[in-house]
Parts: C-alpha cells; structure tokens; sequence
C-alpha cells in the first residue's frame, strides 16, 4: 500500500508550488550549472565543426606544408628559400606523396584585358595544387605537367578574376597581359566559398573570397620568363591519409633541414597535427569550463541540500501526521526525495532554455556558430536529476528516520 | 462482545542516558468493541506512553498486545504503519492538520496512503465532511476554520478510512466549552453509531461521558469501574 510514483510526484509538485519563492531560489546553482555546460559545449561544438571544414576546405587532413620559419633569427644568415633543383630532389625523394605542388607569390600587379584591368595575386604554382588545395574547375583545363616542361605562357583564372575581366563573355583562349607578358586563358577555377565567422563584415562574408581573386602560372614560366631569381618559399604534399600525413611530416622536415645545413629555415606542419593541437587547446578550454560548471552544480546541490535539510526540520510535525495516518518510511523518503529531484529537474530545464537563449545571442550577435545538439539536452537533465538524487538523498533519510511521537510533539 | 484491545503484561522502558526509567510497568487492558472509554491521569503517570503504543505509534519492551486479533507487539515498522492507516483513527489536541493542503486533501490524506483511488478518496472524503457538517468548507484551508470546526475535520480524518478504533488525546483541551461540547457530541454520536472511541483526558466532563474510565497512575492501572 505504498504510495506511487505519480501520487510522489503530484505531492512533489505541490510542495513546489506551496513555496515557489523558496524553490526557486534553491535551484538558481543548478539553473546556472547547466546553463554553463549547455553554452560551453555548443560554443566548443561549433568550433570543432567550423574548424573541420576550414580543413577540408583547405585540402583536407593529410595535407604537409612547408613554410619558411618566421620565428627563426635571419639576421643570423640563411634565407627561407628554394631553388627549382631543390624542389625536384624533394619531389623525387617522397615519392609516396599523391600529390606535390610549390608555389611563387609574385607581387600584385594588374592583370589587363584590353582597356580594362583588375589588380590581382599571381601565384606560380605545379599542376597538383588543383588537387592539394582540393579546387575544382570551372571551365577549360588546369596547368599541366607539359606547361612544366615547356614553361608555357598560360594562365588559370580565379573566377572572381575572371568574372571581373571578362564578365559573361567566355575567356577561353583569349590573351590577357600580366607584368608586360602576354598569356592564354586555358581555365578558369571554381568559387571557393566558407561562410565567414565573426563580426568581420570587413572581411565579407565569405572566408574564401581571396582566393578567388588569385591567377595561377606555371612555375617554370615563372622563373624562366618573369624572373629567374625568383626561389620558392613555400611547398605543399599530400599524403594517403592523415596518418601517413604525419610520416611524412617528419620526413620532409628532415629533408629541409639537410638541405639548410640544419638551420630551421623552414616549418614544416601537417594538418593533422595542427588539428590535434586545436582539438587540445579546446579540449583545456571546455575541461576549464566543465570544471566551473561542475563546481557550480556542486555548490547548488549543497545548498539544495542545505534548503532540504531545513524544509525537513520545519516539516517535523506534518511528516509525523503523515507518520500517524498510515505513511511508511519509505514514503517519507521518497516524498522528499522526488521533491528535490523535481526542485533540480525544474532548474535543469530553466538552466536549457536559458542556455539556448545565450547560445542565440551569441550566434546572432557574435555570429559564433554554436551547435546545440538533442544528446546536450539529455545530458544537462540527466546531470541536474543527478544532482537531485545525491543531494536530495541524505534529507530525505533523515526525514524518513523522524520518531512520530516526537515529531508530533514538535512546535 | 469481542475484545478490539487486549494488553498482557505491558512493559515500556525509556533509556534517558544511563538511567532507565519505566513508563508502563505492566498494564492489564482489555476493552471490547463499542465502548466509550476515557483514560485518566497525572502527567507522568505513562497515559501518554499508554495511548502511543495503543496506537501503534511505539511499541513495548515487554509483554503483549493485540489489537482487532492481531498481535501487534511484535510487528515491525512498516506493518505497523499499516495498522496506524486502517486500525486507528487518531485525533490530537493540537488538531495536526497540514496548513497548506485544503480540509478535503487533509482528509483524503489516510485513503492516500492506503492507496486508494483519487476517485474514490475525494468520493468518502466529501461523504464524511458532510457527516461532520463542513460540506460547505472543503476548499478552505485549516486556517480560515474555527478550533471547533477543525477538531471536526480532524475527527473526519480519523474515522475516514473506518478504523476499528478511535483513539483522541486530549481532543476538547484547544477548545473554548461550547466548541469543546459539541466535539463531544460527535464522540458520544460516533460511539452511539457502534464505535470504539479511547479519550485520553484530564477533563472529568468528558470522562463523564464516557460508559468507563481507566486510571493509570505510576505506569499500572489503578482501577477500571463504570462511571456514573
């Protein structure tokens, strides 16, 4: 003849709404708790997601880049370059590589079509940057390994370049001038779009624009035609797979050094790694911030503890009417048990929607993406009914443990 | 008539520190079912003691006691929670109503532990309320009553779930005479009805309505005679 459940869960609720004040005030830790945790890890979330993409839009995770080593003292000799022979022996010595391409920054110069112009990166680059930087192509075809052996004059455009110079007209085989060289359009890139993070309306809203806003020779023609002191700064690989990505990292960055006489002129990163550092650095950050949040639910389930424990002693004589009309222990404990877990539940709930409203100005106003998912929502209530139960525990013992006779005898 | 209440012997020790003191030393009791009793004494003299473990709300060190046929000395705590719902009916000085649940919900509250339906609990809960003349009031909380009209809806508490018997300590001792007279009346009704009523009490005009009245002094019955 215990009371049930739901019979516990009505009289919970009663209670509840009998001292809303003081419900309310009980619960404001774990409204807080869980509030923290849901805004920390859909921040965190998005992050990771907005970061995956940046990487795949990048070339993906097996990429290795080599790039010359800013932090490195030239002033004490050295210079962070490499000549077209260089590249070769690299090439040849990592042969595993699916693919390779080096790449010449040349001064901005306007690129002219005629009477009109548009003021443009110039990049001198090998036939597998297509597949490193993982780009497609719009029309035509992309600079081949023969442009390489023959240090062709053509071009491949950006398609904000393209658009620019030739609007709706079709810029295949047309002749376009560029540092007083003339050269044939042969192609012309996809647009690379991301959607920009942060207020940065400066910057446009997409992440990519600059990119389509570069031309691309042969390198070769680069070097024999434009200028052949030119030397190549920076080097790109792909790998088979993230994993060998990293070998092959190691491998490089010994290949470079030998050919700097051990000077690390260069720094060569692999996007897996640099991926695992990111991954590491939110990982502090979001143990930081679960700890404050753990914390948190702590010092509320202390007070709600406290707040019980209080309710139990002002409620002596009714547990012992309770006591005198037929309620067993066990439904003393569990009366006050659900209430508390109810108290908690309740501030998880709030602690969501609250959570969810943070999380909206942030996405709004920060333009942060924030990736708020179902399981985050399970968690937080599980935690906070959590919360409840071990909290909750140690008053409702001690309620349920009341001697009737002095409970009824209580003022 | 068969005997609801049968004592044996009854022995209740207290250990207060180190020393022992023995509240019931002993006590004889038989009372059969339908009477009117009222239990007299000084304070100190274990009445209380007495009607606490009557009322299953203690038990004793020693001796026996069977209540409605069923030793109950011997039970442990939670068959005696179910002897407190369906066996007695308690009615206290002080009233002991919930404040902030209405006289309907304080009545209906013995049903809920019987685990009875809410139908059926708000069903005999109304029923009884009219009996004790409050039908009007069961929205209200103990509050808003008079001390008269809540000792009433404490009353309608006890004999709700139909114990077997009604156990009331000092029940009329909150009351100014004429709310007290008429609690009485619904005590002396109740028992006319064919109820057990046990008054503990110091107020000889309520032992006079009683058909006897036991004495308990130093933790014995004195003597049980037949008033009047």
């Amino acid at each position: 003849m215990a009371i049930s459940l739901a019979e516990s869960l009505h009289l919970g609720i009663l209670d509840i709404l009998t001292r809303k004040v003081r419900s309310a005030v009980t619960v404001i830790g774990i409204v807080l708790g869980v509030m923290c945790i849901m805004v920390v890890l859909a921040i965190v979330n998005g992050m990771n997601k907005t970061t995956m993409e940046w990487m795949s839009q990048r070339g993906g995770l097996s990429k290795v880049e080599v790039r010359p080593n800013w932090g490195y003292d030239f002033s004490k000799g050295g210079d962070p370059s490499l000549s077209l022979r260089e590249i070769q022996l690299i090439r040849e010595l990592v042969p595993q590589a699916t693919a390779f391409n080096a790449q010449i920054p040349l001064p901005e110069s306007e690129m002219q079509l005629g009477d009109s112009g548009y003021l443009c990166s110039v990049l001198g680059v090998y036939p597998d940057m297509l597949k490193v930087e993982e780009w497609k192509l719009a029309k035509g075809r992309f600079i081949n390994d023969f442009d390489i052996t023959n240090h062709n004059n053509v071009v491949v455009l950006g398609s904000t370049v393209a658009r620019e110079l030739f609007n709706s007209r079709d810029p295949l085989g047309r002749y376009v001038s560029w540092g007083g060289h003339r050269f044939m359009v042969v192609g012309v890139l996809g647009e690379r779009y991301l959607k920009n993070q942060g207020t940065g309306d400066t910057f446009g809203e997409n992440g990519l624009e600059y990119l389509n806003q570069r031309a691309f020779l042969p390198l070769s023609t680069v070097i024999s035609r434009i200028n052949p002191k030119l030397r190549i700064s920076s080097l790109e690989l792909q790998a088979a797979s993230p994993e060998k990505a990293k070998e092959m990292r190691k491998q490089v960055e010994d290949i470079v050094l030998n050919l700097k006489q051990g000077k690390a002129l260069f720094r060569v990163d692999s996007a897996q790694e640099q991926m695992d550092m990111m991954r590491k650095n939110t990982m502090i950050f979001t143990s930081i911030f679960i700890l404050i949040a753990v914390i948190s639910l702590l010092v509320g389930g202390i007070v709600i503890m406290n707040i019980m424990l209080a309710s139990v002693k002002e409620r002596t004589r009714e547990i012992g009417v309770r006591i005198a009309v037929g309620a067993r222990r066990r439904d003393i404990v569990v009366q006050f048990l659900v209430q508390t877990v109810l108290i908690t539940a309740l501030g998880g709930v709030i602690g969501i929607l609250l959570g969810y409203a943070i999380l909206d100005l942030v996405g709004g106003y920060l333009k942060l993406e924030v990736a708020a998912s179902v399981r985050m929502i399970w968690t937080a209530l599980l935690v906070s009914i959590g919360v409840g139960l071990l909290f909750g525990i140690m008053p409702a013992v001690r309620a349920g443990k009341l001697d009737p006779i002095e409970a009824l005898r209580e003022e | 008539m068969a005997e609801i209440i049968a004592t044996k012997n009854l022995i209740k020790d207290y250990n207060l520190g180190k020393v022992k003191v023995r509240a019931l030393n002993g006590v004889d009791l038989t009372i059969e079912a339908g009477e009117f009793v009222a239990i007299m004494g000084p304070s100190g003299s274990g009445k209380s003691t007495l009607m606490h473990i009557i009322g299953c709300l203690d038990s004793p060190t020693g001796g026996e006691y069977q209540l409605d046929g069923v030793l109950v000395s011997q039970m442990d705590k939670d068959d005696l929670a179910s002897i407190r719902n369906s066996k007695i009916g308690f009615v206290f000085q002080s009233f002991n109503l919930l404040p902030h649940l209405n006289i309907l919900k304080n009545v209906e509250l013995p049903l809920m532990y019987a685990g009875e339906s809410l139908r059926e609990r708000s069903r005999k809960a109304r029923e009884i309320l009219a009996s004790v003349g409050l039908s009007d009031r069961l929205r209200h909380k103990p509050s808003e009553l008079s001390g008269g009209q809540r000792q009433r809806v404490a009353i309608a508490r006890a004999i709700v779930n139909n114990p077997a018997i009604l156990l009331a300590d000092e029940p009329t001792g909150n009351l100014d005479s004429q709310a007290g007279g008429d609690i009485l009346e619904i005590f002396t009704q109740l028992h006319s009805q064919g109820n057990t009523v046990i008054i503990v009490t110091h107020d000889k005009a309520v032992a006079q309505r009683a058909g006897r009245i036991i004495r308990i002094m130093d933790g014995r019955i004195e003597d049980g005679h037949l008033a009047g």
